[in-house]
């Protein structure tokens, strides 16, 4: 998400005149209300005493000058935002301060408001970036500005974040013994195939080892209820020298690159009715990702 | 455009998409409707006169036996009986293949050949693998019987609910006049079996313990959708045997069977057995080449090929029917059996009006039949149950050939046409 789409240019200002805290949070609110009165309806000085009296509390001013006070409005199911850019910063607790942001938030909404916190701080750390707004002295620019610059509000989690690095892997021209010690020591169902490079070429899964010991014929019958044991599965080690992993590989599977998002990775193995995925970027493997690590690292955290 | 030039372009696009069919250049259902709809956009023909040219009672006949089919397969009667065969036949391998070739024929006079090649075939290839004995005579020889089969009903080959549909004849005829020739055939077949495969196929009693080991009565796991399958079936057939005096129409009565038996049998997955039990890929090829067909009919050539071949026979229907015999028989084995018959419906139709008499005009239709669906056998690429029976043993690692198949297969073609001559000479002329 993008800061820019946060912002309306009218509850932009750039204020010439030396101003008091308090009038300048006063502007600002004013402008917001006037703005989204029907959403708001409630809008007026309590807003002010009540960002006052959290100001008490603990100060919203930063080092890099920027204050960024902050009210929580119940019912509102939105995040609004004013800023105000001042030509004669303001002290407050000794911080000089010549860019207010407003933020008005819904109780429950504190992820996005922690993340525009975030992205604001940043930014105002950048004395260039900052320098450029306050010449810019127009509410649309500044939008404009932003967007150009892509400002994001929180990065999104990626699969890069959760994926398996360096997962265990193995090469096309391995006996199927080696593949069935990996699966059977690291317990795992499924393994990437590469060349020397780290080159993806495919993947064997353990449904494929499995499949050795069971013919295309078997796999056609609509029912093997009669058939109470079958004797290549049984002896299907036997033969674990004489079969290479390139024997066995699934090709041509979808794979997902690593700045795929957890919804896309979600969506993709509910469709395919598969646990995992390689992650692959320009050719070369670069991770592995489960389903359970996306159960246990999104879901549940 | 002049009529000459019209029908020239009609042939192109005909020759053209036979081509691709017998190629497999393209799918041949996609061939087959871009040949039907780009008639249309030539202007040979109108949308509407090529729609009218669609057989809906084939299409819908097929559907409803595709439906039937499908339930019929989750009852497990076919592989039941097909396990308790071998096992009737204690495991000795020439009476199994002898079995399997009479319940393959018998299946195919119903469900058709490609249906009970994908059913048997596979269990075929079980009992070979526990026997420890090649799969490959049991696969030419299944191959066989189901051509053979499929022509002895009205129900079983397409090109036979093709030809009935298209003509007056109904299910009976089909039974009267072709299935006695199969019966022959078969009988000729199995005498060949014996004399081929008698001395080369040996079983250890080790192998033939595994094989009685099969458990199939638990196969049969639902008797009441069994029990209804049955009577289903049973009450089609016989409403099929009574068409002439019903006139329900032969679409009517297997869409009634089918979808009462998805009701009954099926009624939470109608979908997935709409999406996979229903071969659409077949109905919509066979709706391009009706399409292209009548605009074979509609520019007149038919019309001058009825009238070659009859003065080729100088309008006798004794070498009328012989020609169309082996002419089909040859053809078949070379090219698929669907298209070549639709083309030749047309033309019967036609050498109909000049020969006049039924009991003249009648044999030359079952010369035809009998041609095109023994033909299949003639080739590995005669048939569709030819073609899927050689897929499903490539991919278990049996490599079937075209010549490994025809040497083998032409034998019964051969042996199996020169039957049907003597049948038809003999009851006919």
């Amino acid at each position: 998400m993008l800061l820019a789409d946060f912002l309306n240019a009218k509850t932009i200002a750039f204020e010439q005149r030396i101003l008091t805290r308090e009038q300048a949070y006063e502007d600002c609110i004013n402008r917001i209300c006037q703005q989204y009165r029907h959403s708001t309806p409630k809008c007026g000085s309590s807003f002010l005493e009540a960002i006052l009296a959290r100001e008490q509390e603990s100060t919203m001013a930063y080092a890099s000058g920027i204050a960024i006070p902050h009210i929580r409005v119940e019912g509102l199911s939105d995040t609004l935002i004013g800023m105000t850019y001042l030509q004669t910063p303001l002290d407050i607790a000794g911080i000089p301060v010549d860019w207010v942001v407003l933020i008005f938030t819904d109780k429950s909404s504190s992820k996005i408001y922690l993340n525009i916190v975030a992205a604001l701080l940043k930014l105002s750390q950048d004395p260039a970036a900052k320098a450029r707004m306050h010449a810019l002295a127009d509410g649309h620019a500044v939008i404009t500005y932003l967007r150009q610059q892509g400002i994001e509000v929180g990065r999104d989690v990626t699969i890069a974040d959760i994926m398996v690095s360096n997962p265990f892997c193995i090469g096309p021209d391995a006996p199927l013994s080696e593949l069935n010690s990996q699966i059977n020591e690291h317990k795992l169902a499924m393994l990437p195939v590469v060349d020397e490079q780290m080159r993806y070429l495919g993947e064997a899964h353990i449904l494929d080892v499995l499949k050795v010991g069971v013919p295309d014929y078997l796999m056609m019958m609509d029912d093997l209820a009669f058939l109470k044991s079958y004797e290549p599965l049984e002896t299907l080690f036997e033969r674990q020298n004489e079969i290479k992993v390139r024997d066995i590989m699934q090709t041509g599977m979808k794979v997902l690159t690593p700045d795929a998002s957890i919804v896309e990775a979600v969506y993709n193995m509910i469709q395919q009715h598969r646990r995992y995925f390689s992650v692959v970027e320009k050719g070369v493997l670069v991770g592995v990702v489960t389903a359970m690590d996306i159960f246990r690292k999104v879901i549940k955290a | 455009m002049s009529p000459a030039l019209t029908m020239l372009a009609a042939l192109a696009v005909f020759v053209i998409t036979y081509l691709l069919i017998i190629t497999e250049w393209i799918n041949k259902m996609l061939a087959a409707l871009m040949g039907g709809f780009i008639l249309i956009l030539m202007g040979i023909l109108s949308q509407e006169v090529a729609f009218r040219a669609i057989d809906w009672n084939v299409i819908f006949f097929l559907i409803g036996m595709m439906l039937v089919i499908s339930v019929l397969r989750e009852t497990g009667v076919f592989m039941y009986v097909a396990i308790k065969t071998a096992k009737q036949a204690r495991g000795n391998p020439l009476i199994i293949m002898l079995m399997m070739f009479v319940f393959t024929a018998v299946a195919s006079a119903f469900l058709g050949s490609v249906t009970t090649i994908m059913i048997l075939v596979p269990i075929a290839m079980l009992i070979c693998h526990e026997l420890s004995i090649s799969a490959l005579p049991f696969i030419i020889t299944m191959v066989v019987a189901s051509n053979m089969g499929g022509a002895a009903t009205m129900i079983g080959d397409p090109p036979n609910i093709i030809i009935g549909s298209a003509t007056k004849y109904n299910f009976l005829d089909f039974i009267f006049n072709l299935t006695p020739a199969i019966v022959f055939t078969t009988l000729a077949s199995l005498g060949l079996i014996v004399v081929m495969y008698r001395k080369k196929l040996r079983v250890s009693m080790q192998n033939r313990a595994k094989l009685m080991s099969f458990k199939e009565e638990n196969l049969i796991r639902n008797k009441r959708l069994l029990i209804i399958s049955g009577l289903t079936v049973g009450v089609m057939l016989v409403l099929l045997a009574l068409e002439s005096v019903l006139h329900l129409g032969t679409a009517t009565v297997s869409m009634s069977a089918g979808l009462l038996l998805v009701m009954v049998g099926n009624r939470k997955k109608v979908e997935q057995i709409l999406i996979n039990e229903v071969d659409w890929v077949t109905l919509f090829f066979f709706i391009g080449l009706f399409m292209i067909v009548e605009s074979l009919v509609e520019t007149g050539f038919i019309d001058k090929l009825a009238h070659q071949v009859l003065s080729a026979t100088h309008d006798q229907p004794k070498p009328t029917a012989m020609a169309i015999l082996w002419l089909s028989g040859v053809l078949s084995a070379f090219i698929d059996n669907v298209p070549f018959v639709a083309t030749m419906i047309p033309m019967l139709e036609r050498i109909g009006l000049v020969i006049t008499q039924a009991s003249q005009i009648d044999p030359i239709w079952w010369a035809m039949s009998l041609g095109t669906c023994l033909g299949g056998n003639g080739t590995l690429i005669g048939a569709s149950a030819n073609v899927v029976a050689a897929g499903i043993a490539k991919r278990n690692g049996i490599h079937v050939s075209f010549w490994e198949f025809t040497k083998v297969s032409a034998i019964y073609t051969v042996l199996s046409l020169l039957i049907s001559t003597a049948y038809i000479l003999l009851r006919y002329f």
